[in-house]
């Protein structure tokens, strides 16, 4: 069996607050294979976000992880401490971050910030250190490097500095990649042209990333497998076809009925009615209950487990059960209605 | 425009804006003095004053300048100081550049000292509370700093003088150096350092205070987060990535604050009797020694306004933002190479 690169086994963290313990992620098992492009989604607040800066422990010491275990490469790095993490972080574990406005030192030229990630992690010169940021500027698609090399980043536009944010998340070569919305603050065309770049660059270094996003049209283009999370919860995890095609819990319900229809004219769009849960004191059943229209009794009382629809497809809710009423997704019943 | 041009033009603006700012500092004092109540004559003759008569008093004012409406006086004052005659000091009874002019060194002295040693503590203050904020030692800096900084200076003084000069004899309470030592180096800074002492105990941390802040916010930015995943540790974040977008911040607060600096250094001189252009300042002031206080007003006026603008030249050399000629100069590259 291959060995996945990266492992969280029911991870769950958590903020210390003045009014109580936020659970921000809870209880969290996926695994990501090499070469595999996961992506996450979910609303706002639903601890995507949490999650992958829990994994290169970016979080503020205010959090915690309350339990689980999450393994890199076969090493579990939960217990890591800083000195040990900073070998990981850029090496192994690497990350964009969503605004590339702001993620770039505005004083430090490009290629300096791109070589100071190689000089940390491989003990090379600094001439050979230039190449390496030339040839990564060049992969990404920066047009004349070696001008581009000297200049700071408000000589650049939003999508050449997603480019080298992302140039220097990989100068050392990371084994998995974090994406927090790496499209999200740019327009359509350069969200495309980055989408491509980086499953160009997935083809030719055979990278694992981990998508993070709420754009579902953006995820169904890149990503292999998804995962729904859901008040801090992994609801439904599966291929992009099962995600897509056949959804099993009541919330991607929501969310893909919430996608319009460009081939039809619809009236209003529909949403999910109410609002994600506050995580300071979460309910005991499942958070989507009370959002839910076709919440059973059960939902308000336990937490669903897991429930394994095909090897690779498992989503949490009670209406998978044997006991529960057979319900048809409403899904189909709109796609029926739109074809 | 070209470059060179636009340098040129930057120039000759801060040069009249000197020029102007200048003039209106001298009329403004110029009239205050005179308004004033006193009279000049009596620190010129002194008691003697008193036994003379009406004629004797008018025939000294016309022979002093004194007579006549103010701008008259004006007109005929910068007629002489713009061929470099400021006039004769009425307490001194010597041409007032004589009396400034060996004291001018002693308060450069002073002032420069503790102008640079208190940048350079605040800064490594800054730099030391920022790394370890909110641990024990930086909210123990935080309250002693501020409490050293409400102390009044000049009963800080008195009481520095009473402990090191009079109960313990280790250093001497008042004056520049020792008399007949004056080219002493050693001497000079045994006199120092009870005035350096106040000046930078009064100072240092309102600016390191500031510093302290900019660098704390600095340090939430998102760059600092990129940099972390990158494997930086924090000494070299804080270090090579925030005080890099502080630095223009620090000059530019120096700036602002030779004026502040050099009040204390004026408040220090008359503690400690330490013969500068501080001291002599209020000794002009109170005998309305009018010719002597333009001297020292313009003096202190132009050292004020100068500092600021050489730090707005420093900053757009620190950080090319602020600097509109490099990015014109740049689009020109550009528009030319892609043509």
């Amino acid at each position: 069996m291959i060995q996945p690169v990266l492992q969280l086994k029911n991870l769950s963290v958590s903020f210390d607050t003045p009014n109580g313990e936020i659970e921000a992620v809870r209880d969290v098992s996926l695994s990501l294979n090499k070469g595999e492009i996961l992506a996450v989604v979910g609303e706002s607040g639903c601890g995507k976000t949490v999650m992958s800066q829990s994994v290169l422990k970016l979080l503020p010491k205010t959090s915690r992880i309350k339990q689980g275990r999450i393994i890199v490469d076969g090493n579990d790095i939960t217990d890591y401490k800083e000195k040990q993490m900073r070998k990981l972080r850029g090496s192994v574990l690497s990350m964009v971050f969503q605004d590339p406005m702001t993620t770039l030192n505005p004083t430090i030229p490009i290629g300096k910030q791109i070589t100071e990630s190689i000089i940390k992690h491989n003990k090379i010169s600094k001439e050979l250190a230039r190449k390496r940021a030339l040839e990564m500027l060049d992969l990404v698609g920066i047009d004349n490097p070696l001008h581009m090399f000297s200049l700071q980043p408000h000589f650049f536009s939003g999508g050449m500095r997603q480019r080298c944010v992302l140039a220097i998340a990989l100068t050392a070569n990371p084994k998995v990649l974090f994406t927090d919305e790496a499209t999200t603050a740019l327009d359509v065309t350069v969200q495309a042209k980055i989408l491509d770049l980086l499953l160009d660059i997935r083809n030719k270094t055979g990278i694992s990333i981990v998508f993070i996003s709420h754009d579902l049209g953006v995820v169904a283009r890149i990503a292999d497998r998804v995962a729904v999370m859901y008040a801090g919860k992994i609801v439904e995890i599966g291929t992009v076809e099962e995600i897509f095609y056949d959804p099993r819990h009541p919330y991607v319900w929501g969310l893909m009925s919430a996608l319009p229809y460009l081939t039809k004219e619809e009236g209003n769009l529909t949403c999910i009615p109410g609002m994600p849960p506050v995580m300071l004191d979460p309910p005991p059943g499942d958070a989507f209950a009370v959002r839910n229209e076709f919440a059973l009794a059960i939902d308000y009382e336990k937490m669903p487990p897991m429930f394994q629809i095909s090897p690779t497809h498992s989503a949490a809710t009670w209406l998978l059960d044997e006991r529960a009423p057979n319900i048809t997704s409403p899904l189909s019943l709109k796609r029926m209605a739109v074809s | 425009m070209n470059p060179k041009a636009m340098i040129i033009k930057k120039i000759t603006k801060r040069t009249l804006g000197l020029i102007l700012t200048m003039f209106i500092l001298s009329v403004g004092v110029f009239y205050l003095a005179r308004l004033a109540p006193g009279d000049p004559l009596q620190s010129f003759y002194g008691d003697a004053v008193e036994s003379m008569t009406t004629q004797e008093l008018d025939a000294a004012r016309i022979r002093l300048g004194l007579d006549g409406p103010i701008y008259a006086q004006y007109t005929k004052w910068i007629g002489n100081a713009s061929q470099g005659d400021f006039g004769l000091s009425l307490k001194y009874k010597t041409p007032t550049l004589d009396v400034v002019s060996p004291l001018i060194g002693n308060t450069l002295i002073l002032g420069g000292t503790a102008y640079i040693l208190v940048f350079v503590l605040a800064t490594l203050l800054a730099l030391f509370c920022a790394m370890n904020e909110d641990s024990l030692f930086d909210r123990i800096i935080c309250k002693v700093g501020t409490a050293a900084y409400y102390i009044p200076p000049f009963w800080l003084g008195v009481v520095l003088v009473l402990i090191f000069s009079i109960n313990l004899h280790w250093l001497p309470s008042s004056g520049a150096y020792d008399i007949g030592k004056s080219g002493d180096i050693l001497n000079r800074i045994r006199h120092m350092i009870l005035p350096l002492i106040v000046m930078i105990l009064s100072h240092l941390w309102y600016y390191a205070y500031m510093i302290r802040n900019k660098l704390l916010d600095e340090v939430r930015k998102d760059y600092v987060l990129l940099a972390k995943s990158k494997g930086c540790t924090k000494t070299e974040i804080v270090f090579k990535h925030c005080f890099r977008n502080v630095a223009p911040t620090i000059v530019s607060i120096m700036a602002i604050s030779i004026p502040h600096v050099l009040s204390g250094t004026y408040i220090a001189e008359s503690v400690f009797n330490y013969p500068g252009i501080g001291a002599l300042s209020v000794q002009s002031a109170k005998y309305h020694d009018y010719n002597l206080l333009m001297l020292v007003v313009l003096i202190t006026g132009l050292l004020v306004i100068s500092s600021s603008i050489i730090a707005q030249s420093i900053n757009e050399v620190i950080d090319p933002r602020m600097k509109l000629t490099e990015v014109s100069a740049w689009r020109e590259k550009t528009a030319s190479s892609s043509s």
